[in-house]
């Protein structure tokens, strides 16, 4: 019972990070139409950058950020046409055709790193992973490591930015235009092409800055990829697809499940319990927790 | 028309009966057994991706089930080969069928998800039983006979081939699924039931797959989570699927052919570098969904226009 607040804090701590990774990823699900199923490649991908750029430059790994967000928005951006020529044109069924080319990149992603990176399990050392804040309330206690709490500031941060960008700027109307009618919003003056890449630039960036986050608080291999495809698949599908005011709370929740999982039963079974739990809302409740999805 | 090309497959039937009467290096016939059943496997996932327009991203569980089904029936039970792997393309279908009925529900993107969601968290599950031997796998007593798994693999996918040939092609129901694919509820205006006919098209995916898999326990002698019911199995699946033709029965034979040639040759030749294997995959999937609508089947120019006429 002791560990209680502590379970609670470390999975809410957690789960702000992959609010920003299903906010990203929802994002370009609303604009492109397109389930990306190398969400967890990028966040792999991001976390190695982070990492051998910090090995290069032995700069804190925090400072490093928007140079990933530089990096791999550049290469997310060419990418958009790809995914563009695939949806339209005369295939079938364009949606799927997305999902597979999507799933295509993944695997290649994966392959890649598998040859370069080996498949040793790192962690980024940063200047904040050893302290700790220590709070005590008569027989309850929480430690709250400074590195999980810069993850709380960051997705913060992100957070409020993406929100600024959304709703105070022309590029951010033209964003929402899109995501409600693609059609109208042509009509009235959105490129939807150049907006489109810039939002996956904007997706890639982002993925690959909180895989340096996650490579920070919990640990990057080149096999982690899948683990995080499911866990953003988990918060958007709870969430209601596109129903970004569901996100949180259903970040929360993936983070909880995780931290208890680690502190009271055997982590083991931590993915089992996320499969099926996803796989029972979708049955359940394809909308989501809310019923608000698309 | 349609009878030339029934005449053709089965040509090239008869001469693929005729291999092990020609080739008697044991290798090359293990090699040829596995192109069998990547045929095989290629033509189960082609049943709902193509016709049916779903895809299932857990066609793995289907052959794992099978293969672990046929492993614990023979080891734990002591059963003969083919009932246990009669009854793990039964359990295949079972699960199929019990599946099948809320996840087709879901449409596009969500089944795929589901369907992966599901096939990941059996693969967990057997990651953690005990009669599954867990992570180690399961040993099954060896038979030391390359000549009759060819035949029987060459059976098994040779029967669902001709069978899915007839059932898809020739009869209605072919032309059934495929307009549930185009418009699901334009084919429940013209009085169909398209809940039913995804449920069939599901299981007829699921059994052959349960029991190519109770095929390959024994023939490997050794299974576990990771070769059965890893995602691999459905990658490749996929990958022969869209790079041969989707929505055909000849095009994941030829993708199938094509893409298990390459990796038998990538692994003769470059074993080293196994996990170049995994790029090259996704990139000739990513590649052939861009340039390759149609999979190599569309580029041959009298099978364009065949596309076109169904169209």
């Amino acid at each position: 019972m002791e560990l209680l607040p502590q379970a609670l804090v470390d999975g809410i701590m957690l789960g702000a990070i992959y609010i920003i990774i299903a906010i990203a990823f929802s994002l370009v699900y609303g604009v492109m139409h397109v389930i990306d199923f190398a969400v967890g490649e990028w966040i792999m991908l991001g976390a190695f950058g982070g990492y051998y750029l910090f090995q290069w430059t032995r700069i804190e790994p925090l400072l490093l950020l928007p140079a990933v967000f530089v990096v791999f928005a550049a290469i997310g951006y060419p990418l958009q046409p790809l995914i563009h020529r695939v949806l339209s044109g005369r295939r079938g069924n364009p949606l799927l055709m997305g999902l597979v080319f999507t799933f295509g990149l993944s695997l290649m992603f994966r392959g890649l790193a598998q040859t370069f990176f080996g498949f040793y399990s790192l962690s980024i050392p940063s200047r904040f992973s050893n302290g700790s804040f220590f709070f005590q309330n008569g027989g309850l206690s929480v430690t709250i490591s400074s590195v999980r709490l810069t993850g709380l500031v960051y997705a913060l941060v992100i957070t409020g930015i993406l929100n600024y960008l959304l709703k105070h700027t022309d590029f951010g109307l033209g964003v929402r235009a899109l995501a409600q009618n693609r059609d109208a919003a042509g009509l009235m003056g959105v490129n939807n092409k150049r907006t489109s890449a810039y939002v996956y630039a904007i997706y890639v960036g982002i993925s690959a800055m909180t895989g340096v986050l996650i490579g920070m608080i919990l640990s990057l291999s080149a096999k982690m990829g899948p683990d995080y495809t499911t866990f953003a698949f988990f918060v958007v599908v709870l969430a209601g697809m596109g129903y970004l005011a569901g996100v949180p709370a259903a970040a929360f929740l993936l983070g909880i499940i995780q931290s208890f999982f680690l502190i009271y039963l055997d982590p083991g079974y931590t993915l089992l319990a996320v499969f099926v739990l996803l796989y029972t809302i979708l049955l359940v409740s394809p909308r989501g927790l809310f019923g608000k999805g698309v | 028309m349609k009878d030339r090309r029934l005449s053709g497959h089965l040509l090239v039937f008869a001469a693929m009966l005729l291999i092990p009467a020609v080739v008697h290096d044991t290798f090359l016939l293990r090699v040829f057994t596995e192109a069998v059943m990547w045929i095989g496997l290629a033509v189960t996932f082609d049943v709902l991706a193509g016709y049916t327009g779903y895809l299932n991203f857990g066609h793995s569980a289907f052959f794992g089930i099978g293969a672990y089904i046929t492993a614990i029936l023979m080891v734990r039970a002591g059963w003969h080969f083919a009932p246990a792997a009669a009854l793990g393309g039964a359990a295949a279908g079972l699960g199929a069928l019990i599946a099948g009925f809320p996840t087709l529900r879901l449409r596009g993107a969500y089944f795929a998800i589901a369907t992966w969601a599901l096939a990941r968290a059996i693969q967990q599950g057997v990651l953690m039983m005990d009669i599954t031997g867990g992570p180690d796998g399961m040993r099954l007593p060896a038979l030391l006979s390359p000549g009759f798994f060819y035949y029987i693999m060459l059976g098994v996918v040779g029967v669902t081939f001709f069978a899915y040939w007839f059932l898809l092609e020739r009869a209605p129901f072919g032309l059934k699924l495929k307009a549930v694919r185009e418009d699901e509820q334009g084919a429940e205006a013209l009085g169909l039931n398209p809940t039913k006919l995804k449920i069939q098209a599901f299981v007829l995916s699921a059994v052959p797959t349960g029991i190519i898999g109770g095929v390959f326990a024994y023939w490997v002698t050794f299974i576990d989570p990771a070769s059965t019911l890893g995602d691999l199995v459905s990658d490749q699946a996929l990958v022969m699927v869209v790079f041969g033709g989707m929505g055909t029965l000849t095009g994941p034979v030829i993708g199938a052919v094509l893409i298990f040639t390459f990796k038998t040759v990538f692994w003769a030749y470059l074993s080293d570098y196994e996990v170049l294997y995994l790029i090259i995959l996704g990139g000739v999937i990513a590649a052939s969904v861009v340039f390759l609508p149609d999979g190599v089947l569309g580029v041959l120019p009298q099978r364009r226009k065949g596309v076109e006429d169904h169209a």
